[in-house]
């Protein structure tokens, strides 16, 4: 199937290498085949370089002219209202899920534990008597 | 060096219906169905409209990009096919032995017999869906008919390779079966 996402000006994407490892940024200029300049002020990644490989590019985009200043990028940001929508978007809330589960401690882990079984203990019993009810009716 | 991308169109005409996944097209038209798997090549090959169909390749080497347009002319041809077909017309060219050619199996097995005099009789299968038969209106001709262009020309090539002549001066015993002309089933209307 054709590709839908493009390394273009404007792309948000999302870093994985160096200092601002999971933040996002948008795409700015390309410098050549392996590079792009990005720019994130209001995600505060600072204006440089970037290794094209180590972007993930995300459906979001800004219309900025190439080589903008940060303020007129700020500005487009602004406008679209990017970090709302990526706070929203479900990528954005698996990255912080993975984080929080890397980060919890033993107790943290301890109520996880309590709570998925008193959950799970509602579900079971939900289950049980919908299947004894099928199994009167001669459904299972 | 790696160009960014090229990309061609292939136009669809109105009587025939194309399909393509995952690198496998199908022609559908009046004279029948043809496929054809590009599962070989890494290129994009899809359907934007649906009287278009787009090959594109990004950042591709030399070779790679010649593949694009390779896959284009196939598509045609498959198109073509199955629009109008194709027909090769051989002759049988002879000094002094007639050429005898019996066509048997429904059009799909041809026996050559008395080329240059010899007893063996030369058998010539056709590729699926190529049918070939003695011309009615011309002496010492075979017409090979069929959909698939690359099944018609192989055959047609087949027959040609098997009246090779051998520990002769070729340029003298010119005798054989040849492509003489190359067109199509169904006349152009103009």
């Amino acid at each position: 199937m054709p590709f839908k996402k493009f390394v273009e000006i404007g792309r948000i994407a999302v870093l994985q290498d160096g200092e601002s490892a999971g933040k996002i940024a948008a795409i700015i200029d390309v410098i050549d085949q392996n590079r792009v300049l990005i720019d994130g002020p209001c995600s505060g990644v600072p204006r440089q370089a970037y290794r094209i490989k180590n972007i993930h590019l995300t459906p979001l985009t800004i219309k900025v002219p190439f080589s903008s200043r940060s303020k007129v990028v700020r500005a487009a940001w602004d406008a679209e209202k990017i970090t709302q929508k990526w706070e929203e978007s479900s990528w954005a809330k698996r990255m912080a899920m993975k984080t929080r589960r890397n980060t919890l401690n033993d107790f943290d882990r301890f109520r996880l534990q309590k709570a998925k079984t008193a959950r799970n203990k509602i579900l079971t019993k939900a289950a049980n008597k919908n299947a004894k009810v099928l199994s009167k009716a001669g459904k299972l | 060096m790696k160009v960014v991308n090229t990309h061609q169109h292939v136009k669809v005409p109105d009587e025939v219906d194309v399909t393509v996944k995952s690198r496998v097209v199908t022609v559908k038209g009046a004279r029948g169905t043809l496929t054809k798997s590009f599962r070989h090549l890494a290129v994009d090959i899809f359907m934007p409209t649906k009287k278009t169909v787009r090959v594109e390749k990004w950042f591709g080497k030399r070779k790679e990009l010649a593949a694009v347009r390779t896959v284009c002319s196939h598509i045609t041809n498959l198109i073509n096919g199955v629009t109008s077909g194709y027909k090769y017309k051989m002759r049988a060219v002879y000094a002094h032995f007639p050429i005898n050619c019996s066509i048997t199996e429904g059009g799909t097995l041809i026996e050559v017999r008395n080329f240059l005099g010899e007893k063996f009789i030369r058998r010539v299968r056709m590729a699926d869906g190529v049918k070939c038969e003695n011309s009615k209106d011309q002496k010492d001709e075979l017409i090979v008919t069929g959909n698939s262009i690359e099944a018609v020309s192989q055959s047609a090539a087949l027959i040609q390779q098997s009246t090779t002549v051998k520990n002769k001066d070729i340029r003298k015993f010119l005798d054989g079966l040849y492509v003489s002309e190359k067109t199509t089933v169904v006349k152009p209307e103009d």
